[in-house]
């Protein structure tokens, strides 16, 4: 525990690749000042120590938090997510969001919502949905709605295409500047894009061959590298065009 | 509620109708086309008759093992073949553990009609005796992943480790010549079963409201299907077994199309399995040449060590009939010379425990060692045993000592096999063993 190795300044493992056992900050050197850890970090003592492999994530004033690629989704207050309705109760509908608890969206969380115009949704409606309270203990809260009330992009997606992918994967796919693979694909194809943070995609395009296409050519390049992403990319559209 | 809620799988309306809309312009949502095999790979434990296959994301390993049982009374010189398969709820959250759900008991049924109904292995050849002993051959199938399509994983998984499995083979021996010997691996090659040919289950899925056919159907698939049908065939397009399910009904034209691309498809499938058996039984093989340089190595370090080993081949069997020689050898003496200690030595091999009286062992050995008589005879004898001895008796006597350390290395060896073979090695004669000991100390003697 005395010996650590050499702490890097914060400013320089932000947004690098962290791993398991790595120091990531000094708090003898950072006195008055609060921080608040995320997930992956605990405190040794004064050092702040790396709990699993990931990129190490910071954002203004004073978070930190590790981020890696997983198959569940652990849901955090928020979030753009895609959700599958699987029940309706009086008072909420349950929404599977691949998290480790159903979440609950109230009948009421839709712009405009009363109790006399309660929406109908179909057992396996695909719902993009706005996580509003993710407390430990509780199932999650979900909404349709933005912060100012509006309906905004929120609501049920019709038609198209679904499928799932890592978290990591989605998080890329939503990064800017637009992912090269997106990029490389939009330019000559024409389709809708919805990313849930939760590891789920929707698709839609005029014909099923680009929805096959596309959805494909995410999940064959998820391993990549971008410049190998967009050479493969590119033949692939080669071949088809 | 909540829980099975939570954990069951669940399809979105959007992929079901996206399934069935592009199958209409003959696309799948993994970009195969509507008569495309996913990709197969077929692995091999380290073991022989263990198989691990995938197929796309569905992977299936299938594990065989023997043993040797008493007939069914209506087929006496026919050996079993049964097939048990477990579904883990590792490979999906809809299996429960416990009791096999209703697609684990059809897919056991339909490998086990494919395999056991075609009469692909041959039962007769595993008959040892006629109405007492035959081979009863199990096939475990894990499914570990489920991508769609167990039935033809879990199928191909069978046949490859059916391949590649071995049975030690065994004689008949004893004094009545009933007696079965079972030979170690090291001793005699263990036998390949013989399997005539090799049915391949071939499935299609019936899609949608004009019921399109696809072959080999992902998990998604599986959920939206109406129906499904199974043909197992070989490669000579002998239909061995044909399984439909699900309601939807499907014309008799649709399942003669069916079956010919069946028949393509496990010709394919077949050229692939004895390819995997092929290179493993390649690698079996250089296995084997490696492992032949060492055990000459071994063997020459001293003269000990081969000696030890001639002796570990006649003791190997067990400890106990050893010891019976031993026991009868030293009884022999002390009741010519002196009868020191009549009782340790009373009691015939059927109340003899080799652990529990260890200590009367080393008792002997003192009094022999005291005498100063031994002779070399009694020494081979003798020497094997002290791993029967607890360590503090062994202190009792500096000649004992001596007679263990003269070859220390053997011993631990000898033990490792004696544990080992116990059950029905017990069988082989000691007359024969005691007189191929006595040659062997006399040649050492000399």
């Amino acid at each position: 525990m005395e010996s650590k190795p050499s702490i890097h300044s914060s400013s320089l493992t932000v947004d690098q690749q962290v791993f398991p056992g790595d120091v990531v900050l000094d708090l003898s050197k950072m006195t008055n000042q609060t921080i608040k850890l995320g997930g992956g970090l605990r405190q040794d003592g004064d050092f702040i120590s790396v709990m699993k492999a990931g990129v190490l994530r910071f954002s203004k004033p004073n978070k930190y938090w590790v981020e890696s690629s997983h198959k569940r989704y652990v849901p955090s207050a928020g979030d753009n997510i895609l959700g599958i309705v699987v029940d309706a109760r009086s008072d909420n509908f349950i929404v599977d969001i691949k998290g480790p608890t159903l979440a609950f969206l109230p009948v009421l969380a839709f712009e405009g919502g009363t109790r006399r115009n309660i929406p109908k949704f179909e057992m396996g409606t695909l719902l993009y949905v706005r996580v509003v309270k993710a407390d430990t203990g509780m199932n999650p809260e979900l909404s349709c709605m933005d912060g100012s009330g509006k309906a905004a992009d929120y609501g049920p997606l019709k038609d198209g295409f679904m499928f799932e992918t890592s978290t990591g994967l989605s998080r890329t796919l939503l990064s800017s500047p637009t992912c090269p693979v997106l990029e490389t694909l939009g330019k000559k194809l024409a389709f809708e894009i919805a990313v849930g943070l939760n590891g789920r995609v929707w698709l839609n395009a005029a014909t099923p061959s680009i929805i096959v296409l596309v959805a494909n050519t995410i999940k064959q390049t998820e391993s990549m590298s971008p410049t190998q992403q967009k050479i493969r990319v590119e033949s692939l559209l080669q071949k088809m065009l | 509620m909540e829980q099975r809620l939570a954990n069951s799988w669940r399809m979105t309306v959007n992929e079901k109708k996206f399934i069935q809309t592009a199958l209409l312009s003959d696309l799948r949502t993994d970009g195969r086309g509507p008569f495309d095999y996913r990709n197969l790979t077929i692995q091999f434990g380290s073991e022989d008759g263990s198989s691990e296959v995938l197929l796309g994301q569905t992977r299936v390993m299938g594990f065989v093992t023997s043993q040797l049982v008493q007939p069914y009374r209506d087929r006496p010189n026919e050996g079993s073949l049964s097939i048990f398969c477990e579904f883990s709820p590792m490979a999906d959250p809809s299996f429960e553990v416990g009791r096999p759900g209703e697609f684990a008991v059809e897919l056991g049924r339909i490998v086990d009609r494919g395999l056991r109904e075609s009469r692909a292995v041959d039962t007769e050849s595993l008959c040892v005796v006629a109405g007492k002993w035959v081979w009863s051959v199990r096939v475990d199938l894990h499914i570990l992943d489920n991508g769609g399509n167990l039935v033809d994983a879990a199928n191909i998984a069978a046949l490859a480790a059916l391949l590649t499995f071995r049975r030690p083979e065994c004689t008949l021996g004893g004094d009545d010549g009933q007696e079965v010997i079972m030979h170690p691996p090291e001793v005699r090659e263990p036998l390949p079963l013989i399997v005539h040919h090799l049915p391949v289950a071939v499935t299609f899925a019936f899609i949608g409201d004009e019921s399109t056919v696809v072959i080999d159907p992902s998990h998604f698939e599986e959920a939206v299907m109406g129906g499904k049908l199974t043909a197992t065939l070989n490669t000579n397009g002998d239909v061995c077994a044909i399984q439909k399910a699900g309601g939807v009904g499907v014309m008799q034209s649709v399942v003669m199309q069916c079956l010919r691309i069946a028949s393509v498809k496990a010709a394919d499938i077949t050229g692939k399995i004895k390819k995997a058996v092929e290179s493993y039984n390649t690698r079996r093989a250089l296995k084997k040449i490696k492992r032949h340089p060492d055990s000459v190595d071994v063997s020459n370090i001293s003269k000990d060590m081969e000696k030890s080993k001639l002796k570990i081949e006649c003791t190997s069997t067990s400890q106990n009939d050893d010891m019976e020689i031993e026991r009868q050898s030293s009884k022999k003496d002390e009741s010519s010379l002196r009868d020191s200690k009549p009782k340790a030595v009373i009691g015939g091999p059927s109340s003899w425990d080799p652990y529990s009286k260890g200590v009367d062992a080393d008792e002997l050995k003192a009094s022999l060692a005291s005498r100063g008589v031994a002779t070399p005879n009694e020494k081979m004898d003798v020497a094997p045993s002290p791993d029967v001895v607890p360590p503090e008796n062994r202190q009792s006597n500096v000649k004992d000592e001596s007679l263990t350390d003269a070859d220390p290395s053997p011993l631990p060896r000898a033990g490792e096999e004696t544990n080992k073979a116990k059950t029905l090695l017990d069988a082989v004669k000691p007359k024969h063993k005691r007189k191929k000991k006595k040659n062997l100390s006399n040649s050492d003697g000399s």
